[in-house]
């Protein structure tokens, strides 16, 4: 017999069981009414059920094609005394709280916390003064060796404390191939971010 | 307990029923060289999947490679196997835990945790001499045919040795599973600590040492008790062992008997040989965010070598970022000691800095960022430090 499309789409979606992609169209999208961005191109939204190691606790996280090889997590409208990000299953670490007063490098250390649960290891490479979502902020580099593949991924940060809360978007893909690849599609769209702090 | 006769066939039978310390149990025949068991047999299945598992960790990301310090801890773990040298590989991995295991096919792991912790050769020796202990008497392939599940057994000794990736295999999660379903009980592993401290005494190493790293442990545990951490891992860790307390006492007593020759503890050599690797370990050991364990790691370091400004600045970084009330403050004393110390490292600068600026001390912070810049001027947040100097935003 022949299983009908919607029945067959449906099946996918239940074997896919706890994550769902959505597709980002181009043009204007807000993330949690506050930052606003601008894609020129499409991008899927990687509907978390379960607080995945990659960037756990994100608001969103977009991907081009798939979150292990390549993944953009926006982190908006954190608030003095929370996390950046969650804790992940199974660790059993106590998260550092932000603070309105952090210095950049500070924020950055937050990020490498909450991207090291899984055991693997964190090397920033530059951390510099630069404009986030029209606000006065900072660009972080880095590398992470991922722990369950060993996989060595670079990445690159941005991010502003406005009004106190910080807004912090990350990217980070595999150093072999798609980092470079995605790279200039993400430098673009995180210029054209708008922070629309509450 | 229940060892079975076709493991040894020697004397040592007779030393595992004995309940307590005696005299000759610490005169341990080494059993002869073992072969490769037939692929076949149970054992043969154990070996070859532990084969497979160390494939994986030679290409792993986080072996460490230096043949210097590979040179020296497999120089340590050769002495004491001893004619078992041959059987054995050595792999130093970068994992902030205490720990180090040996596979039935010869493969053993040091864990970065385990060198950071131990004070001197004779430690480390101690804690490799135990598990060469398990290794000769092939503790792992007895537990494997007292399994009741074979097929889960490959599984839970993988875990157990630290060579299967679980997807928190940085958290001591994993290490409950091996509690509860590991191979070694209780009298394995007071034969292992016996073994071991024989091993180190023919090697010339002071047993008086082994009885000090679970006096050691212990302590870190009590710290991270007062701290309020969570010490619950770290107990289901100690669960299938005897009491740690209980191997402290008794292998203090070891160290009493009479050990001609046996006085080296190599704390120069270690350190030395360690020296290239400090900084990255003592950087991982804050990033677990077990201060109370770290802090009291530190104060034992600095009680053995005073001046040692990396540890002091390691001091600094876990009570800056444990940022508990009072913590600032102690920081900054940690800090300011380091950098009255000779091998204080340029990010004590930076690290002072931080804090006293939030502390409003902003003089002093500026004095700090500028020394951090004029002793590391590329370094990776040059441009970041520089901004807060000239109070520019982008």
């Amino acid at each position: 017999m022949r299983l009908k499309p919607w029945l067959a789409a449906a099946a996918l979606l239940a074997l896919a069981g706890c994550a769902q992609m959505v597709k980002v169209e181009p043009g204007q999208v807000t993330i949690k009414e506050a930052l606003r961005l601008n894609p020129t191109n499409a991008w899927n939204r990687f509907e978390l059920q379960f607080p995945l190691s990659v960037a756990p606790g994100a608001s969103e996280v977009w991907t081009q094609d798939g979150i292990t090889l390549d993944a953009l997590a926006f982190f908006v409208g954190v608030a003095e005394g929370q996390t950046l990000g969650s804790v992940i299953p199974g660790s059993n670490k106590k998260l550092p709280l932000f603070r309105a007063t952090m210095t950049p490098g500070e924020i950055v250390e937050l990020y490498e916390q909450m991207v090291t649960q899984d055991g693997s290891a964190f090397a920033l490479t530059r951390v510099a003064p630069a404009r986030f979502g029209g606000q006065p902020g900072f660009r972080f580099e880095h590398t992470i060796t991922r722990k369950s593949d060993g996989v060595l991924l670079k990445g690159a940060g941005q991010g502003a404390v406005v009004k106190g809360k910080l807004y912090l978007a990350a990217f980070t893909a595999p150093s072999i191939y798609y980092y470079g690849r995605y790279l200039p599609q993400v430098e673009p769209l995180l210029a054209s971010a708008e922070i629309k702090a509450p | 307990m229940q060892r079975r006769p076709f493991l040894l066939g020697c004397g040592c039978l007779a030393f595992a029923a004995a309940a307590g310390v005696r005299a000759d149990e610490y005169d341990y025949q080494v059993p002869p060289r073992f072969t490769r068991p037939d692929p076949g047999t149970d054992e043969g299945g154990l070996w070859a999947f532990m084969d497979r598992e160390e494939q994986r960790l030679k290409r792993s990301s986080f072996l460490i490679r230096d043949p210097a310090l590979n040179k020296y801890v497999t120089g340590i773990a050769c002495g004491l196997a001893g004619e078992h040298c041959p059987e054995m590989r050595v792999y130093i991995m970068r994992t902030p835990y205490f720990n180090a295991s040996m596979a039935p096919n010869g493969m053993m792991q040091v864990w970065s945790g385990l060198l950071v912790r131990m004070q001197n050769e004779a430690q480390l020796a101690a804690v490799l001499g135990h598990e060469i202990g398990h290794y000769l008497q092939r503790d792992s392939v007895e537990g494997l045919r007292d399994a009741k599940n074979r097929s889960s057994f490959g599984l839970i000794v993988g875990m157990a040795l630290g060579v299967v990736a679980g997807g928190t295999a940085g958290s001591l999660a994993q290490l409950g599973i091996l509690a509860s379903g590991m191979a070694y009980g209780r009298d394995q592993e007071r034969m292992a600590d016996k073994i071991g401290v024989a091993l180190m005494a023919r090697n010339g190493y002071a047993p008086a040492e082994a009885g000090r790293v679970w006096g050691q442990l212990l302590d870190e545990m009590e710290g991270a008790k007062a701290a309020g951490e969570d010490v619950s891992s770290t107990d289901i860790l100690f669960a299938s062992h005897p009491p740690a307390e209980e191997r402290k006492e008794v292998l203090a007593e070891a160290a009493k008997r009479d050990w001609p020759g046996a006085t080296r503890t190599g704390t120069d050599e270690y350190r030395a040989a360690l020296a290239p690797h400090r900084m990255g370990f003592l950087y991982d050991e804050v990033r677990r965010r077990r201060f109370g364990e770290s802090l009291v790691l530190f104060d034992r370091l600095l009680k053995a070598s005073p001046r040692d400004g990396q540890v002091q600045y390691f001091k600094g970084e876990a009570y800056r970022q444990r940022g508990r009330e009072g913590d600032a403050k102690l920081a900054i004393e940690a800090y300011r000691a380091a950098l009255a110390m000779d091998n204080a490292p340029p990010e004590a600068h930076r690290s002072l800095g931080t804090v006293l600026r939030q502390t409003a001390e902003n003089a002093e912070a500026t004095r700090a960022f500028q020394r951090y810049l004029e002793l590391k001027p590329d370094a990776e947040d040059a441009e970041i430090i520089r901004s807060y100097l000239t109070g520019s935003q982008s």
